[in-house]
């Protein structure tokens, strides 16, 4: 070993002591993870040591707010968590299967099978599970009740029922009314979302327009305006000295102003540009005028503005540029050398909303919004948060199933229906290989067997009336988290995306292959001296 | 004209902890008594809230970043705006009770953060004995001010002293801005900050520039240079002025330190090439001589006595500096602002700067200012550079002094004695006198002083490292103060400098990078180019302070 002959003090482990650490881990991790799955696993509370309190139930917030120190462990969390920033969904599912592959592998380790031969077996199963998948998914329609369907079957998992809906009810919407019609992908970011700190979570809506989290910095703007045309600019509208005055060569006072001036007429007329489009295109006419700036305003700008009854909202988001143009239409100017009507978007209404400190600016009856925003309401911060993670996956998925233009039935349908069609196969492949193939397919029952156990159902009966089932009926079979009994998923509305579920085939698959064929782990190299 | 305000924004544990240090001082020199309102415009730095009850709060305009598990008993919101809500008591609507528990043990706050929360205990708070020396571990332990809800960000992905996952590279840094909490949350609160400023001037960065921070608050310092393109950037590098794993035991720990202090100087010389492009100027700090490979032995101050190993006490002497020299455009007075002074300083592109400090400015209880300076033996000042000494010739210099009142200038004229035959009893105000001190003491200099009557605040929480020879008023006193009485506040005296000593420190630092080889530091993924560039870049900022260009 050349590792200690170049460094004595690295710590070593070797072949069946190296699975044995990696299994160990991975069933560890397995542990802490598997209450949570489905809608009847548990919601956790962390509380840190200071009071902060997260409460959550997504698998991929908990890997987050743990502090993994197992490498292997690490290494499982952090392909779940890629899995949760590739397809929004999946991480809990993830964690189990890998710790399961694992677990099944070490049955047949422990009888004397080589690892290389398991991991062959997983390959194959794998390419044959992709093919089930493909066989069973649903080809969709893009319309709201498919999409309900998707998006309600994800966010049940992660919130309480009755919040789950509203919220299923707001993505939907939001992403329908952000879709191309030219079906070109959709851009989740054009779904703003504000959070705002009261009332309850179930009053969190959707408005077909833009809410900014800012309003106007002047006491004689109006607070509220009707038809209004928007302007929505880059264009800096505060004086900044650019000039540099040393403070050793003091120049005199009145020199010192004059130049001042200068500098400000130059920003005047920009503000004069503004108002004399406003003058030409508002006086005689019950239009109204509103600048969205994404530089600085200055309170004399401001003044200016205000007089002629203009609302002006100052350091608006980079993104929110963009936002504007595609709810409002108009564009994004930059100069406003050539200013024309044509360029303002438009709104039917503007109006401030003032809570605390922070003042909410809602751009709302736009003709035809391709931006709109999430009002996220909630009565502390970590409720809020809970809600803006669940509807962030919540409009994953939704995108996920308008991409696959697909789904896969739910509550374990596809795990069951896998795991059919691997022990039939099995027959045909050759050789030791076919033990893992029958190991995968076992591994493939912990999710239907967890979401027995967190339903509190007998885990061996449900599985059995599922497997039953599933040979009488041509349909995939689920299971019914109420009652216990096989469902057909797809008449109860229970889908998930297509894929989440090829990219845990794939990476638990790969993952769980890897470890099994580490056969030494040594800790060297600084990181493991504890100071 | 209403205040110029300034958005702080600090990176790293050591960062916090001078900048800890900065906000207690200036929120123990609150004056509430309003007669005699104070001198120094606080909204500059701080600024003015509300909180959903409607109260009125005064919060620093501050964004701060940590690593998880560095706030110990601070909770992440604070409890200014809303205190946290009892775990047991919240309910959680979800079915059939199903929810799990999993309460880390309650951090213990210590005898000075219980006091902070008691009205009564508050009174005496500034005086009384807390053995902080002992009792702080992290910055939080410490905190007087309250910070708005959005002030703290704590990095999830590493845990502050976990040896494991260290956050100790540059490229980790830059990498983690590139997280959505930064490049969209955090960036969003810099934006919030800013719209409701009315006369932005600028930032100032406060940064670890040792660790992954330096990454990080250079991708952050990109980001602010790309956004708000003419506002001035003030950045702050600091270094501790002792690493705990300089102190090996064994051959091994050695070279584990001997790795850090590599490490640490790829950090530096990644960062101030960053700082250089992009920051309007940069002043390295530490409280030891010479900061990299290893801090050195720690800046020795008059009547001071503090323990370098603590950064508790470290942090202190710097944040007296900053809180000083920052006072050249924090006062209501002034007409210099952030932009003015950078102009000042960075002359032929010299964006790296250095900063010097006497403290306490050592004046003895019966004495006057002009006796007292020309009694003065060697330099005024103590560089808190590392690596660079404050020069005497063609400098460009920026002082602060603060606790000298003009009643201390000099003895009115009919008991003047021999006062009056020193060229100095011309002199008519304390920065007259000062200057033209500077002016006989330097050569082609120039020097701007600027004054503040009342004497920085040291009462608690400010670590005790006056001797026994400083009075509780911060002069020199024949007597020693008794055991009871601590010190209450002290003149001060600051000054940011820019002369040909810098390119001295820059070139320690480009000689030290060059000898290593950033291939064999895999933690970075800085190609052999890039690194090659950056060195080349600091040896050209070196360049610019060769002595030929004349003030």
């Amino acid at each position: 070993m050349a590792i200690s002959l170049l460094n004595p003090k690295a710590e070593v482990a070797r072949a069946a002591q190296a699975l044995a650490v990696n299994i160990s881990a991975a069933k560890g991790i397995q542990e802490v993870m598997k209450s949570n799955l489905g809608p009847k696993g548990t919601m956790k509370m962390l509380v840190s040591g200071a009071g902060d309190i997260k409460i959550t139930k997504d698998g991929n917030i908990l890997l987050h707010e743990m502090q993994i120190q197992h490498p292997t462990a690490s290494l499982i969390a952090r392909a779940s968590t890629a899995q949760d920033d590739m397809t929004g969904d999946g991480t809990t599912s993830t964690v189990l299967l890998i710790g399961e592959l694992l677990k099944q592998a070490d049955i047949y380790i422990a009888e004397g099978l080589h690892p290389r031969l398991l991991a062959e077996g997983f390959d194959k199963a794998k390419t044959k599970a992709l093919e089930v998948l493909d066989k069973i998914k649903i080809p969709i329609e893009i319309n709201r009740e498919n999409l309900l369907d998707v998006c309600r079957t994800s966010l049940r998992t992660k919130v309480h029922q009755t919040l789950a809906d509203v919220l299923t009810e707001v993505c939907v919407e939001a992403v329908l009314a952000i879709r191309p019609k030219d079906n070109k992908p959709v851009d989740l970011h054009m779904v703003e979302l504000m959070q705002m700190q009261h009332k309850t979570e179930t009053d969190s809506s959707l408005i077909k327009g833009l809410v900014l989290d800012h309003g106007s910095r002047h006491p004689d703007m109006p607070k509220r305006l009707e038809n209004c045309y928007i302007l929505t600019c880059n264009v800096s509208l505060e004086y900044e000295k650019s000039e540099v005055n040393s403070g050793f060569f003091y120049k005199t006072a009145e020199e010192r102003d004059k130049m001042v001036l200068a500098e400000r007429e130059f920003i005047d007329q920009r503000v004069k540009k503004v108002i004399e489009l406003k003058k030409k295109i508002c006086t005689g006419t019950n239009k109204t005028f509103v600048i969205i700036n994404q530089k600085g305003i200055d309170p004399m700008s401001l003044d200016q503005l205000a007089k002629e009854g203009i609302i002006a909202l100052r350091r608006a988001k980079r993104r929110n540029m963009e936002r504007l143009s595609l709810a409002c239409g108009g564009t994004a100017m930059n100069t406003f050398d050539d200013l024309s009507e044509s360029c303002l978007g438009y709104a039917g209404l503007v109006y401030e909303h003032v809570l605390g400190e922070t003042k909410f600016t809602f751009v709302e009856e736009c003709k035809n919004p391709q931006s709109v925003t999430i009002l996220l309401k909630g009565p502390n911060k970590h409720s809020l948060q809970q809600i803006k993670d669940a509807i962030r996956d919540g409009l994953r998925a939704i995108n996920n199933a308008i991409e696959d233009k697909a789904v896969i039935p739910g509550a374990g349908a596809f795990e069951i229906a896998a795991n059919k069609e691997l022990l039939q196969w099995k027959d045909t492949v050759k050789g030791k290989t076919r033990l893992g193939v029958v190991a995968y397919a076992e591994a493939l029952l912990v999710i239907p067997k967890i979401l027995a156990t967190n339903s509190g159902f007998d885990v061996q009966e449900t599985i059995v009336k599922l497997q039953e089932e599933s040979h009488t009926s041509p349909e995939p079979i689920g299971l019914d988290l109420t009652s216990g009994e096989p469902i057909s998923p797809k008449d109860a509305g229970i889908f998930d995306n297509y894929i989440v579920k090829k990219q845990i085939i794939n990476s638990c698959s790969v993952i769980a292959s890897n470890l099994l064929l580490v056969d030494e782990i040594m800790r060297a190299g600084m990181s493991s001296l504890k100071g | 004209m209403s205040s110029r305000e300034i958005l702080t924004l600090q990176f790293g544990h050591y960062a916090n902890f001078v900048g800890t240090h900065w906000w207690n001082i200036q929120e123990t020199g609150f004056e509430y008594n309003t007669t005699q309102p104070s001198e120094i415009d606080h909204s500059v730095l701080f600024r003015e809230g509300r909180t959903p009850k409607g109260q009125v709060t005064f919060t620093p305009r501050l964004l701060l970043v940590d690593l998880k598990c560095s706030l110990k008993s601070l909770p992440k919101q604070g409890d200014l705006y809303e205190s946290a809500p009892d775990s047991s008591q919240l309910f959680v609507e979800w079915d059939g009770n199903k929810v799990e528990l999993q309460k880390n043990q309650k951090e213990p706050k210590n005898e000075f953060q219980i006091d902070l929360e008691n009205p009564e205990a508050l009174p005496s708070v500034s005086s009384k004995k807390y053995n902080l020396d002992e009792n702080v571990e992290v910055w939080s332990d410490y905190l007087y001010s309250k910070y708005h809800p959005r002030t703290v960000n704590i990095v999830n992905e590493y845990e502050h002293c976990n040896e494991e996952t260290p956050f100790d590279s540059y490229s980790s840094g830059t990498a983690l801005w590139k997280n959505e909490m930064f490049e969209d949350e955090f960036a969003d609160k810099i934006r919030s900050y800013i719209e409701e400023c009315d006369h932005f001037q600028g930032f100032h960065i406060l940064t670890d520039c040792t660790n992954g921070f330096a990454g990080l608050s250079s991708a952050c310092l990109e980001h602010v240079r790309d956004e708000y393109d003419r506002k001035s950037v003030l950045v702050l590098p600091t270094i501790p002025a002792h690493f705990p794993d300089n102190d090996f035991k064994n051959d091994r720990e050695q070279v584990f330190s001997i790795m850090n202090d590599s490490t640490r100087v790829i950090n530096l010389l990644m960062s101030f090439n960053s700082y250089r492009q992009f920051g309007s100027m940069f002043a390295p700090l530490c409280a030891a001589t010479d900061g990299w490979r290893q801090p050195g032995v720690p800046r020795e101050f008059y009547h001071t006595q503090f323990n370098h190993k603590l950064p508790y006490h470290s942090s202190a002497i710097l944040a007296s500096a900053l809180d000083t020299l920052t006072l050249k455009y924090r006062l209501k007075s002034t007409t210099c602002s952030l932009t003015d002074l950078c102009a000042d300083l960075t002359g032929n592109d010299r964006k790296a700067i250095s900063a010097s400090l006497c403290m306490p400015f050592s004046l003895n209880s019966d004495a006057e200012l002009i006796d007292c300076l020309d009694q003065w033996e060697g330099p005024l000042y103590r560089s808190i550079t590392p690596r660079c000494k404050i020069g005497t010739e063609r400098v460009m210099q920026h002082l602060m002094l603060r606790g000298i009142p003009e009643t201390r200038l000099k003895k009115a004229q009919n008991k003047a004695g021999k006062q009056k035959e020193m060229a100095a009893y011309k002199c008519n105000s304390v920065k007259e006198m000062m200057e033209f001190y500077l002016s006989c003491t330097t050569f082609a200099t120039a020097s701007n002083v600027g004054v503040l009557e009342k004497a920085m605040p040291v009462s608690n929480p400010f670590p005790e490292i006056f001797d026994q020879w400083i009075g509780v008023n911060g002069n020199v006193c024949a007597n020693p103060r008794g055991e009871s009485q601590r010190v209450e506040s002290i003149p001060i005296l600051a000054g940011f400098h820019s002369g040909s000593e810098i390119g001295e420190m820059l070139e320690s630092l480009h000689t030290e990078a060059k000898k290593l080889k950033i291939a064999r530091f895999h933690k970075f993924t800085i190609e052999q180019d890039e690194y090659g560039e950056s060195l080349n870049d600091i040896l050209t900022l070196r360049e610019n302070y060769e002595d030929s260009y004349l003030v």
